[in-house]
């Protein structure tokens, strides 16, 4: 599997590491009436979609930067690579 | 109290070999600092690299030769290498001035070892155990990468159009020299 990094161009997957869901970029307010029950949500449940997924990867035998990735879970093709800190920043992250 | 001399003794030093029309060797008294810039600060780092070198900081995977003879290699967004000939254990202090504390800076020179391997064939030796693209579209001179080698994390630049500098950790210097040689031995 080829990754399509945005910066490095193409790379092998065996160069990333894969995190999971990448919702964990929405980190819960902690001053919200209901932190708990986020943060349960936040830490433990995950959808299972069968389809178009967004995950974080890692390019740790790289730059070391983090991605997200859009992934069809049943074929496997990557649609959209961008840099982790770029979508952060997009959902209103400050730095 | 005796007064003891310590005398540097940098992994693979001295190793200089020839296969057919290869030669692989590990360049001697090579210093390398990272560095990194400063969340919020980098347009300023950026400006005193420009200053302290001459050449601004090349692009993600390239690399930039100052007149002194410097070459500097960005890895990343906000993370590159000077690498530079000086034998003294203080490359870090010299960086750390020129730059004027407006980068961090962190000495490496003991955390990595060199192999520079030159000849025609030296790709068709790499090519089986880099994962990268080595050819001239893929890979031009001048440009320095940062990959894998047999599982170990390495950095590729072409220095020449036959000629490959390649670092992996100090610590496992002898199972990359190793894995470099057999693929060497398998083409040549």
């Amino acid at each position: 599997m080829i990754i399509n990094h945005p910066i490095l161009g193409p790379r092998d997957a065996a160069e990333f590491v894969c995190l999971g869901d990448a919702c964990m970029i929405d980190r819960p307010d902690w001053e919200a009436e209901d932190a708990m029950q986020q943060f349960h949500e936040y830490g433990y449940l995950r959808d299972n979609p069968a389809g178009q997924h967004q995950e974080l990867w890692y390019h740790e035998q790289g730059d070391r930067s983090w991605l997200v990735l859009t992934r069809n879970t049943l074929t496997h093709e990557i649609t959209k690579v961008e840099m982790a800190r770029d979508v952060a920043r997009s959902r209103g992250r400050d730095k | 109290m005796p007064e003891f001399t310590l005398t540097a003794e940098p992994p693979l030093m001295g190793l200089n070999e020839t296969f057919g029309d290869m030669v692989l060797r590990a360049p001697a008294d090579m210093a390398i600092v990272s560095i990194a810039l400063p969340l919020g600060g980098e347009e300023a780092a950026l400006k005193a690299i420009k200053a302290a070198y001459g050449v601004a900081m090349p692009e993600v995977g390239q690399m930039a030769t100052s007149k002194g003879g410097e070459t500097l290699m960005r890895m990343s967004m906000d993370q590159g290498f000077v690498v530079f000939t000086h034998p003294t254990p203080d490359a870090n202090a010299i960086v750390n001035a020129k730059l004027k504390g407006k980068a961090y800076t962190t000495d490496q020179t003991d955390v990595w070892c060199a192999l520079e391997l030159s000849g025609a064939t030296s790709r068709d030796a790499l090519e089986r155990i880099c994962p990268l693209d080595l050819h001239d579209a893929g890979f031009a001179v001048g440009e320095a990468k940062r990959t894998m080698m047999e599982h170990l994390g390495t950095i590729i630049a072409r220095t020449d159009t036959d000629t490959w500098l390649l670092m992996s950790g100090s610590s496992s210097a002898g199972s990359f020299l190793h894995a470099i040689e057999t693929s060497i031995k398998n083409v040549s």
